[in-house]
């Protein structure tokens, strides 16, 4: 966690952009959130049908954040996918769902809750990113 | 309906046929072994992200995902067990680092 899933029509988000996007939205969560870049994941899922928009982010967060701070990720989240993709307003909706952190096990520990982070699990992270 | 399903999402290429049945067996054995489930009830469903489609820290992913849903929940200590015992698992099957798997077990 966390984990954004961008859900995409076929063929039309090259790999250039969903390098690109990935790589903002590490950035966008991590600067919201001081969570180790090791930890976010990014997933785009190509859809022959239509939702209510041609594009969705479907994000699931650790639960325990303030409403700003989770609606700030989310309007930043989704203002950079917009810029890179090109994709409008009207295209594009989004979420972002949120879980107990203590249900999901991730480099071989137990998720802390959002405040909760210790240094071992931040020095973990870091470690992970740097393998 | 079974009280323990896993869905387990993988990056193309890094998990054969051979292994992910190897994978399920052992997904099933820990359910029953923690739990008390027969393997029988424990549906294991398993899924690729295409090559360029999967991204961790900003850069291509090689990390597995393991989602377990139990209806009726369990308890914290157990949960715990239970994800330890599939990320020991996990790994030793696939040979996959401690850093390349996430596991989930959600109460539903």
């Amino acid at each position: 966690m966390p984990y954004y899933r961008c859900v995409v029509p076929k063929d039309s988000v090259p790999y250039e952009q969903r390098a690109a996007v990935a790589k903002a939205f590490t950035d966008i969560h991590c600067g919201n959130t001081g969570a180790p870049r090791s930890f976010v994941h990014v997933v785009f899922d190509e859809v022959d049908d239509s939702w209510d928009t041609a594009y969705f982010l479907d994000g699931g967060n650790r639960a325990g954040r303030s409403e700003e701070v989770k609606a700030e990720l989310l309007s930043d989240l989704m203002g950079a996918f917009r810029e890179i993709t090109g994709v409008s307003s009207e295209e594009f909706s989004g979420r972002i769902t949120e879980g107990p952190a203590k249900w999901t096990m991730e480099g071989g520990m137990v998720l802390p809750e959002p405040g909760e982070e210790t240094e071992e699990w931040y020095s973990h992270g870091q470690a992970a990113a740097g393998g | 309906m079974s009280r323990v399903s896993f869905n387990c999402t993988m990056q193309e290429g890094q998990v054969g046929e051979e292994m992910r049945a190897r994978l399920a067996v052992a997904l099933q054995q820990i359910t029953q072994d923690v739990l008390g489930e027969s393997p029988d009830d424990v549906p294991v469903t398993f899924s690729d992200i295409p090559r360029g489609f999967g991204f961790r820290g900003g850069e291509p992913s090689t990390t597995s995902l393991v989602r377990g849903s139990i209806v009726g929940g369990i308890t914290q200590d157990v949960r715990e067990d239970f994800m330890r015992r599939i990320c020991d698992r996990w790994m030793e099957i696939s040979g996959c680092t401690v850093d390349e798997l996430v596991v989930s077990a959600r109460d539903a």
